[in-house]
């Protein structure tokens, strides 16, 4: 979805910050800082985290930073509810991201294989329809977006 | 009141200690496997794993399986469902579906590992927050009287993860609610459907947290919050990646 929002946004990103955290330079605004802010909040040191969250909140602001600690709060949640239940990555979702799960090596991770590996033709199909990413993830999941 | 942010050092949107309150009440009532005082239990289980010297020793090693011992526990919950908790909170991306078949062999049923899931991951969650925020945890609800219902939900099939899960196509009336009448949902909305009301505390949590169901798939939308989209996707990618998290 990184990607899929910055084709949205207009933004270039460097997606290895996913994986290489502040080593490479997202590209996105106050993006050194946030990556500080997750690694930070992740673990124990409460001094780290303090100073990590303050320099959120210089840069973006005060609402930002409450906001960025309800996304790592919510992603330390959703990783375990994927790697305690062995759920396979979503078929689409598979389709469209082989090339990037590729570059950034996540194909190496543990949970990697719950997910049944791709036909050459998925392979294929993800990406002619990659450049079309926003637009096919909106199609291929309308049906999930509808309000309840 | 629980919750009560008024205290905290920053403004905190209203809509969140909203939410983290009646996830309180939720895992305070008994469910369907487990009753009100296992269901506080978890949550004092889960608060406890990361000083589990056992756990600890089992995280640095090449593989969690060489290192034998005892959990040191807090609570008198059933040795399966400790070991669940800790491996949950201190392992997670090394969990595999032989060790969750060794769980079901020494009496877990998968209706209450699954309610333990759901409780576990509301708790990493909701105390992940407080951490973030600089905030002490939240002390534990008491919990409400009953006995577990020992409901199985309608429409239940192996869908290739290790639990059976709710197709949305296959949902009955009782439990519609989860996908809201939609013919798709991701795996990681239905991994928990074998519990209803774990899928319901996640939909509660994740709309405070991150983003609405309806709004999850919009790559434009951002719930309203002051921070981008991309920005958002940067702060789950990279918790996932430290989380060796491949989903």
């Amino acid at each position: 979805m990184l990607r899929a929002s910055t084709q949205v946004s207009g933004e270039e990103v460097n997606l290895k910050g996913i994986v290489e955290g502040n080593q490479v330079q997202t590209g996105l605004r106050g993006g050194e800082a946030l990556i500080h802010f997750a690694e930070t909040a992740v673990g124990d040191n409460v001094d780290a985290i303090s100073v990590a969250r303050e320099v959120v909140k210089d840069e973006l602001g005060e609402k930002a930073m409450v906001d960025a600690a309800c996304v790592i709060a919510n992603f330390q949640r959703m990783v375990r509810i994927a790697d305690g239940t062995g759920i396979p990555l979503d078929t689409p979702v598979a389709m469209m991201t082989s090339n990037i799960r590729e570059d950034l090596g996540l194909n190496e991770y543990g949970s990697a294989g719950n997910t049944p590996a791709l036909s050459l033709m998925q392979r294929l199909l993800g990406r002619v329809l990659q450049p079309a990413l926003p637009l096919v993830v909106k199609l291929m999941t309308r049906n999930m977006s509808k309000p309840d | 009141m629980n919750f009560d942010y008024l205290e905290a050092p920053y403004r905190i949107r209203n809509d969140i200690p909203e939410a983290h309150r009646l996830i309180w009440q939720m895992i305070a009532r008994p469910g369907n496997w487990w009753n009100g005082e296992d269901r506080v239990s978890i949550i004092a289980e889960t608060r406890h794993a990361v000083d589990c010297e056992l756990c600890r020793e089992r995280r640095a090693a090449l593989s969690p399986n060489s290192v034998k011992g005892e959990h040191t526990v807090v609570t008198n919950l059933p040795g399966p469902a400790v070991d669940a908790i800790h491996r949950i909170v201190t392992d997670a991306s090394r969990l595999t579906e032989t060790w969750l078949s060794d769980l079901y062999t020494k009496g877990m049923s998968d209706g209450g590992y699954i309610e333990l899931l759901g409780i576990v991951v509301a708790v990493i969650s909701i105390d992940g927050f407080h951490r973030a925020m600089g905030m002490p945890p939240e002390p534990l609800p008491e919990p409400v009287a009953g006995e577990p219902s020992g409901l199985r939900p309608e429409g239940l099939a192996e869908q290739g993860a290790w639990v059976e899960m709710i197709s949305p196509l296959e949902v009955a009336d009782t439990e519609a609610d989860l996908y809201g009448n939609n013919k798709q949902a991701g795996n990681v909305i239905a991994a928990m459907s074998l519990v209803p009301d774990s899928v319901r505390m996640l939909k509660i949590l994740s709309g405070v947290h991150y983003l609405d169901m309806h709004d999850v798939a919009n790559p434009a939308a951002n719930g309203g919050r002051s921070i981008t989209r991309p920005q958002i996707e940067l702060i789950a990618g990279r918790v996932s990646s430290l989380s060796d998290c491949f989903y």
